[in-house]
């Protein structure tokens, strides 16, 4: 089966600091790819340059075969209707209220009545575990807590319904159950609507119960990719310290 | 080596100069480019409006007022050693109307402005609100620069206009007060004096600083780099190319107007 997403001897440097060099991976339609690596390395970098938000160096980032940075305005505007990230912040726009965060791509990319895009507002609050208040749609980012905005921002992502959804570290600040309910969640839009997933994380558990497979974000390319029983299995020893979270005194 | 230090630093600053300046030109044809196109977002050039505006008025009224009443004060004395106190309204109309009201204004209202438009688009960057919006297919200058550029540069001019009357009531306020002169000797004094193009060089400096304040003010704050510090840099920074843009300008202006009027 063809790429659904494919980065190709990818080159991609801030200034001196150098993040990819010929880079190269491929993600299948349908399935869920967990990037994992060391903090500060590029993986978020990663997923702007599947989406054009960061241009790359030299190679090719490839959309259903199409460059990425060929992509006009309007070509770019359509990558972007099927192809939703959750930044790792929420990113939600603290001048609207929940509702209208939700709601953004919906009022960009259709033309949904305003009873439409409620009905998609809540029952996208509902898979994420904040339909339970009644208030929610109404409420502003900064009266949310942590796990809150970041499950509201995944909200939004997945209004629009789109086939790709990229998750920068989903999990990060969440408490255990929350962990659990987003877990669920990336497994359940594979199941039920064939949702393809790239998540970056730290998360080990999650990235072993969601990811039919795993790449791992070593010296500027990514040299192992497998399942995750695979990469568990792996004898490389910056695969076992990684995974495991071995650390060395002497590396300070 | 040393010897070539300090030329390598001017060249540095050079460069970089040219630099702001390309970005901050491809930004302006950007905006131009997209905000011209459907949906005009006239619902967002309308929050801004107020935003930038209306919240602006207490400043501007303080602002008007005391200017109008200071330089009313400072030519009434000079004239009284002439002799010629009631020439005052003739004297200050204008100063105020082609100089003072149109710069200060956008000194004071125009830097709190840009400074405000920095803030707030620099910690969209930093919390990646910006990057947001473009991953949700919108385009980030058509839904944040074409507002704040349309704001600023139809809301100065109008504060300028605001300005120009409190300043007039101030200056009649100080010549019946302080030099007795009558109030309504002043006013008729003071419009006597100014001819069309003297409104038309005060509004056209506003309008121009109204541009370059919204257009620095957005430039910097999508500059923003990463973390709350940056937003302070930002920030600082837009004080100082606003007011540098402001008094350029103005000297410029006034090279173009002042041989019409």
């Amino acid at each position: 089966m063809a790429p659904i997403i494919e980065l190709r001897n990818v080159y991609k440097r801030f200034g001196d600091n150098i993040i990819y060099e010929d880079m190269s991976f491929g993600v299948e339609p349908g399935e869920t790819f967990t990037i994992i690596g060391g903090s500060g390395m590029g993986k978020s970098v990663c997923l702007k340059l599947m989406i054009g938000l960061l241009p790359y160096d030299a190679g090719h980032v490839l959309y259903r075969g199409k460059e990425v940075g060929d992509m006009d305005a309007e070509n770019l505007r359509e990558l972007r209707r099927n192809v939703a990230m959750v930044f790792q912040g929420g990113a939600l726009f603290d001048s609207m209220s929940v509702f209208d965060n939700v709601t953004y791509a919906l009022r960009e990319h259709t033309k949904m009545s305003d009873q439409e895009m409620l009905e998609r507002a809540r029952e996208c609050l509902d898979m994420v575990g904040l339909g339970y208040d009644k208030e929610i749609l109404y409420r502003m980012p900064a009266s949310l807590s942590g796990g809150m905005r970041k499950r509201a921002a995944l909200a939004r992502s997945i209004a629009i319904k789109p086939e790709v959804i990229l998750y920068d570290e989903p999990t990060t600040g969440l408490d255990p159950a929350n962990i659990e309910r987003i877990g669920h969640m990336i497994r359940k839009l594979q199941k039920e609507l064939g949702v393809t997933s790239i998540v970056v994380t730290h998360d080990m558990p999650i990235a072993w119960k969601c990811s039919n497979r795993v790449a791992m974000l070593w010296q500027r390319k990514f040299p192992y990719i497998g399942t995750p029983d695979e990469i568990q299995a792996n004898p490389a020893p910056e695969v076992h310290e990684f995974i495991n979270g071995i650390y060395h005194e002497d590396q300070d | 080596m040393s010897v070539r230090r300090p030329f390598e630093y001017i060249g540095e600053a050079i460069r970089a100069g040219f630099d702001w300046a390309g970005g901050i030109s491809l930004l302006l044809g950007r905006a131009l480019l997209r905000g011209v196109q459907r949906p005009w977002g006239i619902y967002d050039v309308f929050n801004q409006i107020v935003a930038l505006g209306i919240r602006s008025l207490p400043l501007s009224t303080l602002m008007g007022v005391f200017v109008g009443m200071a330089l009313t004060w400072q030519f009434g004395e000079a004239l009284m050693g002439f002799g010629a106190k009631n020439a005052v309204g003739s004297a200050a109309a204008l100063a105020l109307v082609r100089e003072l009201v149109p710069t200060l204004m956008a000194l004071t209202i125009g830097a709190k402005i840009a400074t405000g438009v920095t803030a707030e688009l620099g910690s969209m960057k930093v919390s990646e609100q910006i990057d947001a919006i473009a991953s949700l297919g919108a385009d980030p200058v058509k839904k944040l620069v074409w507002p704040r550029l349309v704001a600023s540069t139809v809301t100065l001019p109008l504060l300028n206009i605001y300005g120009n009357v409190l300043a007039l009531i101030g200056g009649a306020f100080i010549a019946d007060i302080v030099f007795d002169v009558p109030a309504e000797y002043f006013y008729e004094t003071y419009i006597d004096e100014l001819y069309p193009m003297d409104y038309i060089s005060g509004l056209v400096k506003s309008f121009t600083f109204g541009l370059l304040v919204g257009l620095i003010g957005c430039y910097q704050g999508f500059q923003t780099k990463f973390g709350t510090e940056a937003v302070g840099i930002s920030t600082t920074n837009t004080v100082v190319a606003t007011s540098v843009a402001i008094i350029v300008f103005d000297f410029v202006l006034t090279t173009i107007f002042l041989p019409v009027g």
